[in-house]
């Protein structure tokens, strides 16, 4: 497939992740804030900075203040900068355009349906600003805007061809979803220490940003502990979101392209040695020692980087040899 | 309903017909212009008089929905094209109108004969004057003229083209008067406008199903199969399964949205200049699994654009060693660079002329009455004259830099003077054409709007065209100007069969 589609298909996947990662990160946010203490509404507010390592507009959050009239007239600046502002890329209508003008570029690729369902939400979402969700029901607007994102999904899942079209989108997708998790997780231990008293909100909020709430409470228990919720959203291969899901998605995706030559290429040996070191290195750290923890998803997010080097000079930016 | 309720007044100026509530009951036909519909007694057409009755009887908030509803859907499909203003670019639909156009089977075949006509002598023109020579040489066409256009390539001199086919895509505007069809341009270059007459078509198919059916309505559907069949029959020597692209200057060009449409219906690859590169004569394409040869170049970029090596240097939209390759003829590139001499506004007046030239016989479609500029007389008497015509610059296409002369305030005709004074050459005068009518749907029912027709013709092997145009309409009561990016709007074209 042509380079520049097989690009345009990987940021997209990539595009769309982010801006579904937004979506529940902010959900998640709302929720919180509806009854919880202000202090815990701003560590909160500090973990979703952290796993995203971005600095808000205007200042560290460590300006915030402690006064409740304060926090609220702020969280809607913060959710502001998440959703709508201009310069941030990471914004989620900035995601949505990016992920649109990419589909537009590749739409003999991806078919009419799954360009009309992205373009729609974006033309939802072109011309409005956040007074005009923060008056309306903001939640109800993060899960419409997720829910157009998933029904993409759909069409891709139900639609699509599965060659290389196929592969990239979802190499993008899950590339993307390994580096959010690892940077979530990783953010959320630096926030809530695994060895603190730990109130029990906090892990379920991580486990729903994750979409594993509901798999946590029927496979393991309604008490959250943090080791258990950080090995599930980390190690278990059956967890959609979890990082050795992705990386087991990314690294079927890789052979795919590679044309039935798994691991051929430095992008796969990469991806392979990321997942082996879950099933492998993972089990054997210290569960306790959060430093140990963070290193290795550290590692992954660092990986993550270089295997999208390695992607971009494998398949989409090569050096041509003198004879083709 | 009765077919005389459906009479309209005619002849009377600015009288209005009153009978009955239905969508044409205050419908004027005015015998200045002819009307698509209506003949001058004010009955419909013999061919149209299923089609109004019908139309009659439908409520005009019901067509309307349905109209509403199409550009919804031409908004949420991306079925686009953008304008560019001062504010950046704009996305933008072609509005449609939901009333159809009708064109009887005789009428399309004095329309389709005088196109393959028309092709047939241009391409001929375009070998010659790349070629021997022999029209130049004759005097039968100004020398001056051809090798002074800005369109015309001298390094096209030469250089051998598959079929002799310079133009294997053109789009013809045509218009009627009362004095029949009357072509108003060739679209030589990088013709659009495709995909919104099958966009409107779908429309209307979709929402009209019963009238669609009955009237025996000849399909357009299977343009983008001819399209590629006209293509692949102009690959290089030797190659029998083509690759063949879609060549695109990318996203922020106006007829983005069309590329996209081609490439798919086609099912070929759009590709951007930077997707291609040459190599040792041969072009290939950038893939996944490494570099892949490509033969036939659908082009969608202007020829200063094509190769930045051969053309001009600053182009970010082509590929380098592109032309160098299309020399060797190792690609074919269409339509080929250069075939913009014939479509140069100048070069126009000289078409007839052409069809007498190379093939002995009349035109069948006739051109407007033009006035050269650059000619002391041209210049003279379109300066005596600017109330009354229409002052084109020859290089410009899309209805930019144009003046309407009647429409157009003393002062907006005392500077445009000017500027023809400055440049003689650079402009055109012709008279302005009584452009028919054609029945638009407007906030009080129907009411006559002027149209033009784009149909397409593609050459291969041989000359092919489907039975269908991209309709364009004034939409604005009284406008001559119909071009999509001043406003413009569409309508589909029902080509009847016998």
């Amino acid at each position: 497939m042509l380079s520049r589609n097989a690009q345009g298909l990987y940021w997209m996947g990539r595009y769309l992740e982010r801006a579904r990662h937004g979506c529940r990160l902010l959900s998640d946010q709302l929720r919180t804030m509806e009854d919880r203490p202000v202090e815990q509404i701003e560590q909160s507010w500090r973990r979703l900075y952290r796993a995203i390592d971005r600095t808000p507009l205007g200042g560290h959050l460590e300006s915030i203040g402690a006064d409740e009239d304060f926090m609220l007239a702020d969280a809607y600046t913060l959710a502001d900068d998440l959703t709508f502002e201009p310069t941030n890329p990471d914004a989620i209508r900035n995601c949505l355009a990016a992920a649109r003008e990419n589909a537009r570029q590749v739409r003999n690729t991806v078919g009419d349906r799954m360009w009309s369902c992205l373009n729609l939400a974006y033309l939802d979402m072109r011309d409005i600003g956040i007074e005009t969700i923060w008056n309306d029901q903001p939640g109800a607007f993060y899960f419409r805007a997720e829910d157009a994102i998933r029904t993409f999904g759909g069409i891709a899942d139900n639609a699509m061809y599965r060659d290389d079209a196929w592969h990239f989108l979802r190499l993008g997708w899950f590339v993307e979803r390994t580096q959010l998790v690892a940077a979530l997780v990783s953010a959320h231990i630096a926030t809530f220490p695994t060895g603190t008293p730990h109130g029990d909100a906090d892990w379920r909020s991580l486990l729903r940003i994750c979409e594993a709430n509901f798999a946590y409470r029927r496979l393991h228990s309604h008490e959250h502990r943090p080791g258990h919720v950080i090995d599930f959203l980390v190690a278990d291969p059956h967890l959609a979101h979890s990082l050795r899901h992705a990386l087991g998605q990314l690294t079927s995706a890789l052979d795919a392209v590679s044309a039935g030559k798994p691991l051929e290429v430095e992008a796969g040996r990469r991806a392979g040695r990321m997942a082996a070191s879950i099933d492998h290195d993972w089990p054997d750290r210290d569960r306790n020692d959060d430093a140990a923890t963070h290193a290795v998803l550290q590692g992954i997010c660092d990986n993550c980087r270089h295997l999208h080097d390695d992607i971009v000079a494998t398949y989409f930016d090569y050096e041509i040899e003198d004879t083709p | 309903m009765a077919g005389e309720s459906l009479g309209r007044q005619s002849g009377a100026e600015g009288n209005s017909s009153k009978a009955g509530e239905g969508l044409f009951a205050a419908y004027e036909t005015r015998p200045a212009f002819y009307d698509e519909m209506f003949a001058a007694t004010g009955q419909p057409r013999a061919h149209c008089r299923e089609l109004c009755e019908a139309l009659d009887g439908m409520p005009r908030d019901e067509i309307a929905a349905m109209q509403a509803h199409a550009e919804r859907s031409f908004l949420h499909e991306g079925i686009t094209f953008a304008v560019y203003g001062e504010e950046g670019a704009q996305e933008r639909i072609i509005p449609i109108d939901f009333l159809p156009r009708l064109v009887d089977a005789a009428d399309w075949d004095l329309v389709e004969r005088g196109l393959r006509q028309r092709l047939e002598a241009l391409n001929r023109f375009l070998a010659d004057v790349y070629g021997p020579g022999r029209i130049l040489a004759d005097g039968a066409v100004p020398v001056d003229l051809v090798r002074g256009c800005p369109q015309y390539r001298i390094e096209m001199q030469d250089v051998p083209v598959p079929h002799g086919v310079y133009v294997a895509l053109c789009g013809t505007d045509i218009v009627r008067t009362n004095d029949g069809f009357v072509v108003l341009e060739d679209n030589l270059r990088v013709p659009s406008g495709v995909s919104y007459m099958l966009a409107n078509r779908r429309a209307l198919k979709t929402s009209l199903r019963n009238l669609f059916r009955r009237h025996h309505v000849r399909g357009i559907e299977h343009y983008g199969r001819l399209l590629r069949q006209t293509l692949a029959e102009l690959a290089p020597p030797g190659v029998t399964d083509p690759c063949i692209v879609l060549l695109t200057p990318g996203v922020y060009n106006s007829a983005f949205y069309e590329h996209i449409f081609l490439a798919q219906e086609m099912g070929v690859e759009l590709v951007q200049g930077s997707d291609l590169l040459v190599h040792n004569g041969f072009v290939y394409m950038r893939t996944t699994a490494g570099l892949r040869q490509v033969d036939v170049i659908y082009r969608r970029i202007d020829d200063d654009f094509i190769d930045p090596l051969a053309f001009r240097a600053d182009s970010q939209l082509g590929t380098p060693g592109l032309f160098y390759a299309y020399r060797l003829g190792n690609v074919t590139i269409a339509n080929a660079p250069g075939t913009g001499v014939a479509d140069d506004k100048s070069v126009y007046a000289y078409v007839p002329d052409m069809i007498r030239y190379y093939l002995g016989e009349e035109p069948l479609l006739a051109n407007v009455e033009t006035h050269l500029c650059r000619e002391p007389e041209g210049l003279e008497y379109t300066l005596d004259n600017l109330e009354t015509l229409v002052v084109k610059m020859v290089g410009e296409a899309g209805g930019y830099g144009m003046l309407v002369g009647p429409h157009a305030s003393p002062a907006e005709r005392a500077a445009y003077a000017e500027e023809v004074r400055k440049d003689p050459a650079n402009f055109i005068s012709q008279p302005v054409l009584d452009l028919s009518v054609s029945p638009c749907l407007t906030d009080k029912g129907a009411a006559p709007r002027h149209v033009d027709l784009r149909p397409f013709v593609l050459r291969g092997r041989e000359t092919r065209l489907v039975p269908g145009a991209f309709c364009r309409v004034a939409l604005v009561e009284g406008s001559l100007v119909v071009n999509s990016s001043q406003g413009g709007g569409g309508k589909d074209l029902w080509v009847l069969s016998d």
